[in-house]
């Protein structure tokens, strides 16, 4: 008898956008954004953060993922840091 | 044909074209979130802010006949507020991008920095600064100092746009902390009145609140709102503002709003469609939204030193406070 084949573990990422009230926003890795429950993610999640998803046996579970958070603030915070060198003096007419 | 539809076929006819010599606003119907094209007498451009759909923005930038952008800003990180302005971006290669210097942590934020730097956009880190959109003087409201960086609605940048005597306030999504901020650094006459002002955060309970519109004084205040689970705009938000006597637009009921400023500062504002904005309440003002609205008095500099010593100088043909006597070489733009 061939052995069971294993229920796949599904993984993923969020980024909470923003929260709204009850709503955080959060940000899909395909880019689209969705309204979740706040009361369905981490205690003392905050803008910003990274979400690590977890399904397994039909179980959600979801985590704050510091180092990935940090990560990104460092690589976005770096990049618009180099957008905005060198601000012109005085008034700037268009 | 009733006056309001008369007015709505000629906004959805006049919608591709920039009426010439005059400033042209459009508060975009983007859905829930904001974007406000601003489109100077010269032809001049800026977009604050450019919703949540990059599809969207692209549709109604080919529907305004958009053909260039001089600057774009976002206010803050939000994804209601940055998402449309990665084709605005990369379509038109604006010279600068104005922001709050407060990265996101979203692929939506990353993406747009990255469209910025592949169109060689210079950022331009929001503070105490004046920009000239041709004849529009554009005050930058930069967040003021003491903000948590963790919370970007706080953060948001702000800008007065004023054209003669017309006046036009947008706040991003920012929240009493700042506006309490703000309130501390700007005299009242600085923040208000205005002729038009933007509903903070779609009209959220955490936005708009009763000291800081006494000071803004708004006659006409618009929400870029659209379907949302977030309650937006709130009952208490509506009610502060007829309070303030003002006549409230809405995108998610009249589709985009259009205001149409001539030299001098007198107004006219159109509705795509919906239903009819009753004019505002306020028996000690002069009605509002009216293109023959009189022209307040407005500040008239004697001399160049005068104008200096208030922070006014170099001044422009249509800017507040132009005096034609000191424009001695004619050009437009005195004190210089």
């Amino acid at each position: 008898m061939p052995p069971e084949t294993p229920e796949p573990v599904l993984t993923g990422l969020l980024t909470v956008d923003a929260i709204e009230g009850g709503l955080a926003r959060v940000e899909l890795e395909d880019g689209s954004v969705e309204d979740w429950p706040l009361a369905s993610l981490p205690r003392g999640v905050q803008e910003g953060d990274v979400l690590r998803l977890h399904v397994e046996a039909g179980d959600l579970t979801v985590e704050i993922d510091h180092a990935a958070t940090r990560e990104r603030r460092h690589t976005a915070q770096a990049q618009l840091d180099a957008l905005n060198v060198v601000p012109p003096a005085g008034e700037i007419d268009l | 044909m009733r006056p309001l539809l008369a007015l709505a076929a000629l906004s959805f006819g006049l919608a591709s074209a920039q009426t010439p010599g005059v400033l042209t606003i459009r508060f975009l119907d983007v859905g829930q979130g904001d974007a406000v094209l601003v489109t100077s007498p010269e032809g001049k451009s800026l977009l604050y802010d450019g919703g949540r759909s990059e599809t969207r923005m692209q549709v109604l930038l080919k529907k305004y006949g958009v053909q260039s952008l001089d600057l774009i800003v976002a206010s803050h990180g939000d994804a209601d507020h940055i998402t449309g302005l990665i084709p605005a971006v990369t379509l038109f290669k604006p010279k600068f991008f104005l922001n709050n210097g407060i990265a996101a942590t979203t692929q939506t934020w990353s993406r747009l920095t990255q469209a910025a730097q592949q169109a060689g956009t210079q950022g331009l880190l929001a503070r105490n600064q004046v920009i000239n959109l041709g004849s529009v003087k554009v005050t930058v409201l930069p967040p003021p100092p003491g903000m948590p960086r963790d919370e970007q609605n706080v953060n948001s940048v702000g800008l007065l746009v004023q054209y003669g005597t017309f006046r036009l306030l947008m706040t991003g999504d920012s929240e009493t902390p700042e506006t309490q901020a703000w309130l501390k650094t700007y005299p009242a006459s600085f923040l208000g009145p205005v002729d038009v002002y933007k509903s903070i955060h779609h009209g959220a309970a955490n936005g708009d609140h009763l000291a800081w519109l006494q000071a803004v004084r708004p006659r006409n205040v618009v929400i870029g709102v659209g379907e949302n689970n977030y309650g937006h705009p709130t009952a208490q938000a509506l009610d502060l503002y007829k309070r303030m006597g003002a006549a409230i637009y809405r995108t998610d009921l009249n589709g985009t709003v259009t205001v149409t400023v001539q030299p001098g500062g007198k107004y006219a504002i159109a509705v795509e469609r919906g239903p009819a904005v009753p004019k505002a309440a306020t028996p000690a003002t002069p009605p509002v939204s009216s293109p023959t609205r009189p022209t307040p008095a407005t500040p008239l500099y004697r001399s160049c030193a005068e104008a200096r010593a208030a922070g006014a100088a170099p001044l422009r043909r249509g800017q507040p406070g132009y005096n034609p006597a000191l424009d001695r070489d004619g050009d437009g733009t005195a004190c210089e």
